[in-house]
């Protein structure tokens, strides 16, 4: 994929972006306005744990982490290959960077599908 | 006679033969009104600095060639009026995000390359049309509107010298390349966009530009480098997609015979006296 597609994708997720924060935020810090529960409750492990369990809270989440992650490490890749490297580094940075991403996202999908398959407290 | 102010010009002297690291040398000089800073190099060269190297050549900002650091800001020597800068003292450097050759000398090989990189020039799919000519291409005033004030780039390079993403990018493409590279791409006699991906649709490529604008701030022509590189983003994005302009070749190529008969239908009547 050449940089042209790169670019564009990391300028698509921004509205991804803001939207799934935005429904994480109501969620998790704006509970009293959303949902009538206190803020306290609603980071309660109990009540996370029987929130993951939501299909919707799945993917939200899993999206947000894709989202996040690729907009955020393609911003890392940018500054960091602003530096005066060589070819050779160029390649550890490019990969590097990919395998960060691949094991964040696989250590959150993780994170996600245990919350969702959790029994519950 | 002409009232003058006296001015102290703060001039960066090197000198690879001589010179380990640069210096500052002061020139002290009667500036009447209208004066531009070339005009005073030239004075001060005459009757102070013998050895003073700078670029140079109309006088008119036509040829690029007296891009400085006037004031800590990329200018052109020959349009900059001294007594428009408003200082008493005036700093005078070779252009930054450049080596320095001599003095004021600045080496534009990484400009002249960058432009080259881009292929600065209209591509045709049917080679044989640039040898042997059939006819003229067709290109309405709209369509020549859409890359008209990017023609006016005399490739001073100031804009590069402006631009903070080449100070620390020394591989960015510059905004004199990029908004070239639009020049051309968006030509409806071109084209050459696929020719010109291996230099554009990489990492420094336009996707570099920090939208600082201080490119379009810079140039002495108002070429407006920023806007084209936003332009050629746009262009880039939709041919990747899919929705740009398809031209794997030029077809409107009107025949020599047509373009005769045009000239004989549209010619005034012919004169009564």
């Amino acid at each position: 994929m050449r940089e042209t597609r790169l670019w564009s994708l990391h300028i698509l997720v921004i509205p991804v972006i803001a939207i799934l924060l935005g429904m994480h935020f109501a969620v998790q810090h704006y509970a009293p306005v959303f949902y009538g529960m206190s803020v306290e409750k609603a980071r309660d492990f109990a009540t996370m744990i029987e929130r993951g369990k939501s299909t919707a809270q799945f993917v939200v989440y899993i999206l947000l982490l894709a989202a996040g992650l690729y907009h955020g490490l393609y911003g890392t890749r940018g500054i960091i290959r602003e530096l005066p490297l060589s070819p050779a580094m160029v390649k550890v940075v490019d990969w590097g960077i990919l395998t960060v991403g691949v094991l964040i996202f696989a250590l959150g999908t993780y994170v996600t599908w245990w919350t969702f398959v959790h029994p519950g407290v | 006679m002409t009232d003058t102010k006296p001015i102290t010009f703060r001039i960066r002297r090197y000198d690879p033969d001589v010179d380990t690291i640069p210096h500052w040398e002061e020139h002290k000089l009667n500036v009447p009104d209208g004066m531009t800073v070339l005009e005073a190099l030239h004075e001060i060269k005459a009757e102070q600095a013998p050895t003073l190297a700078w670029r140079s050549s109309c006088r008119m900002g036509v040829c690029g060639s007296c891009g400085m650091f006037i004031n800590h800001l990329p200018m052109l020597a020959c349009q900059t009026q001294v007594l428009h800068l408003e200082t008493d003292v005036v700093t005078i450097a070779p252009l930054p995000n450049y080596d320095n050759v001599k003095d004021l000398v600045p080496n534009l090989e990484p400009l002249i390359q960058k432009h080259a990189a881009i292929k600065p020039f209209i591509i045709l799919s049917n080679s044989k049309e640039i040898d042997e000519p059939t006819g003229e291409f067709i290109q309405t005033p709209e369509q020549r509107d859409e890359y008209s004030q990017f023609t006016f780039c005399i490739k001073c390079g100031l804009c590069l010298a402006a631009c903070p993403t080449v100070a620390t990018d020394p591989l960015f493409l510059g905004p004199q390349a990029l908004a070239q590279a639009y020049r051309y791409t968006i030509d409806n006699r071109d084209c050459g966009l696929q020719e010109r991906l291996e230099a554009l649709d990489a990492f420094h490529g336009p996707y570099q530009c920090h939208m600082a604008g201080a490119c379009s701030q810079a140039c002495p022509k108002g070429v407006d480098p920023a806007f084209g590189i936003q332009l050629l983003k746009r262009t880039l994005v939709l041919d990747s997609i899919g929705f740009g302009k398809k031209r794997s070749s030029v077809a409107k190529v009107m025949p020599l015979a047509d373009i005769v008969k045009q000239i004989e239908e549209f010619a005034p009547p012919p004169r009564t006296v």
